[in-house]
């Protein structure tokens, strides 16, 4: 049996013997024997280090309270993508794959923090002062505040607000939290000022803004996010294959199904002759003169 | 539109005026379908989670309130896919394999991660490829766990012991060695074996860790080299043992890899540039194709063409050994891809 490296590289995430796999130094079969969490174990992984046990509680509650969110962009991708019934870990790959600059954007929400933190020490500003800069910045600018706001949860964000407390409670507040809860009271004080509507904090704000606070980076933050989000979708994907119809589109089911052809709503150019190849030369350079073209193209 | 139609049809096109065409194409009608009304609307169904703007529900408990009430991620993977608040015994086991499953060195699903790494990509699109590397072979979970059913339902329907049903098991995944979970991977590594002693331990050992156990004696027995459970027989065998379905176990334990390779691409980025369309050169040396050879004059076509269509059986037999010989062809490759389709459908979902 070929077990040569398949891939080579300096790394100082792990190493895999024939006699053990470790992890930033620790066995990891001597890491759960040891009685640690999955939770610690991220911890070692990206920040080398055993966390205290209120950062790995913080932890265990972002992670599960994030982790299903039932029909959000992620979970629709997977039940399309089980409709033609492909392996189990393409429905998953394209869930994960939905989270960019809208959908959970952790990184950008981090990023964000991160500079005006740096901003605030550079220019000798207390966080509440930065904070405030930072939401009139973004306001003025037209820019939405990351973090704050949730299309379906417009009543405040279910998740949001109890993290911010649980941080509290575990006694994890920090510059982060701080920094965030004065982000948080300046953008609504402006909304309110501007006879605007509440737009409470979002799970990305408020769960992030715990992430760094217990040493995660921007980018790891976000891989804690919305790959765990995976897990729930994987299991909407499989209710779907296991429960629901192939297609999608069958017309023997009692319910419209999801690609049902009377789903289709077409706006598009009306129906139209396809010229000839002894025509094509003259038409194209009609329709390209003409221009109408570009209002559809995209 | 029937103007249109009219038009096409005097200008005829292509082939569609045929009388070998089953229907008269220039009689098919334009626009699309009306919305049914006879039908329910169409929602998404789930059987797992609903939400509203208050509130965030899996298998009718309130998330947030499971966690406010100290539950936390790992439970949570026991309501999502099974309905049920796990005993603290099966929460502690669940941790441990996913703490075995989260690293696993530089294999295919880190290699993925970094390769879309280097392309400049978000870390999500990198963390989703890496789950796609979890085939039948590196994290056979599905096939390994569905044989597993398979053979304990045989057990039981022919009154097999488990001893057996693992024999004949063995017997008949001859050449599926890639999802049997018994292999020489892990005869200098400790951490298999341990997995299971700890399941015993605390208790949550049941049917297929039993039978696991009897598929391994049986494996040695059969087996001309010496062997013993992986961490494929281990983890599936234990997930199973937990309640979940080899699916669930699929796809719980790619995710938790998944989690891990946004370190690997992190640190890809972090350690080596990015990589550009046409910067990798793929050395002469490990070609083994054709030798170089002169692109014939188009004008030559006909001469230097060799066609591919085969005139009857025979031909077409001697051509498909013949392009078996081409690697990268794929003539030499034969899958089985089941359709399921006739198996599902929410029956009684949605009457109006």
């Amino acid at each position: 049996m070929d077990r040569q490296p398949l891939f080579k590289r300096k790394t100082a995430i792990s190493y895999k013997t024939e006699e053990k796999t470790v992890m930033r130094g620790y066995n990891l079969s001597d890491l759960a024997e040891e009685g640690y969490s999955f939770c610690d174990a991220l911890f070692v992984l990206y920040q080398g280090r055993i966390p205290t046990d209120a950062e790995e509680k913080m932890l265990k509650y972002e992670m599960g309270v994030f982790l299903e969110h039932s029909m959000s962009p992620s979970a629709v991708a997977a039940i399309g993508v089980t409709a033609g019934r492909p392996n189990l870990p393409c429905a998953i790959a394209a869930a994960v794959s939905t989270f960019g600059g809208v959908h959970g954007p952790g990184a950008a929400h981090g990023y964000m923090l991160d500079k005006y933190l740096e901003r605030a020490q550079r220019e000798g500003k207390t966080p509440e002062e930065m904070a405030k800069i930072l939401v009139d910045e973004y306001m003025d600018a037209g820019k939405p505040v990351m973090g704050m706001g949730q299309p379906q949860h417009i009543d405040s964000d279910p998740r949001a607000e109890p993290i911010h407390a649980k941080q509290e409670e575990l006694g994890l507040q920090g510059v982060y939290l701080r920094f965030q809860r004065a982000l948080e009271a300046h953008f609504h004080e402006r909304r309110k000022r501007e006879g605007r509507s509440h737009v409470g904090v979002n799970v990305v704000g408020s769960g992030n803004t715990a992430l760094m606070e217990i040493g995660f980076s921007p980018m790891a933050g976000w891989c804690l996010g919305s790959v765990c989000r995976g897990w729930s979708c994987a299991a909407h994907a499989l209710f779907n294959m296991k429960k629901g119809r192939a297609w999608g589109a069958s017309r023997n089911e009692p319910m419209v199904q999801m690609i049902d052809l009377s789903m289709i709503k077409y706006v598009g150019p009306e129906d139209r002759v396809v010229p000839k190849q002894e025509e094509r030369q003259e038409y194209a350079r009609k329709q390209k003169e003409e221009g109408e073209y570009k209002k559809w193209a995209i | 539109m029937g103007d249109l139609n009219e038009t096409k049809k005097k200008r005829g096109i292509g082939n569609l005026g045929s009388p070998k065409m089953p229907f008269d194409y220039f009689d098919r009608e334009y626009g699309t379908v009306p919305r049914d009304t006879q039908r329910a609307p169409f929602q998404w169904v789930s059987e797992v989670a609903y939400k509203n703007v208050h509130r965030i529900v899996s298998r009718g408990y309130d998330t947030t309130e499971l966690m406010e009430e100290g539950y936390g991620v790992v439970d949570v993977l026991f309501v999502d896919y099974q309905s049920r608040i796990p005993l603290i015994e099966e929460e502690q086991m669940l941790n441990y394999v996913m703490i075995l499953a989260l690293e696993d060195g530089l294999s295919p699903p880190a290699a993925m991660s970094r390769i879309v790494a280097r392309t400049k990509t978000f870390l999500t699109q990198a963390a989703a490829a890496s789950i796609l590397a979890f085939g039948h072979a590196y994290g056979a979970y599905s096939a390994f766990g569905n044989r597993l059913e398979r053979y304990l339902k045989k057990a039981d329907a022919q009154k097999l012991s488990l001893a057996a049903a693992a024999e004949l098991l063995v017997k008949e995944s001859a050449g599926e060695y890639e999802s049997l979970g018994v292999s020489n991977l892990m005869l200098k590594d400790p951490a298999a074996k341990r997995m299971i002693a700890r399941a015993e331990k605390l208790g949550v050992a049941g049917r297929y860790i039993a039978f696991m156990k009897e598929i391994v004696g049986a494996a040695q027995k059969q087996s001309p080299e010496e062997v013993d459970i992986d961490m494929l027989g281990a983890t599936g065998a234990t997930m199973m043992d937990l309640g979940f379905s080899a699916e669930a176990t699929w796809a719980i334990l790619a995710v938790t890899r998944a989690l891990a390779t946004g370190a690997h691409y992190i640190e890809e980025i972090e350690r080596n540039p990015y990589m550009r369309m046409g910067e990798a050169l793929t050395p002469e040396e490990d070609y083994d194709g054709p030798a170089d050879r002169p692109v014939p004059p188009l004008e030559d076509r006909a001469k230097a063409a060799k066609p591919g269509v085969c005139r009857s059986v025979d031909e077409w037999a001697k051509a498909r050994e013949e392009r078996k010989k081409l690697v990268g062809s794929g003539h030499a490759i034969v899958e089985e891809i089941e359709d399921p389709s006739k198996k599902s459908g929410i029956e009684k979902v949605g009457k109006l």
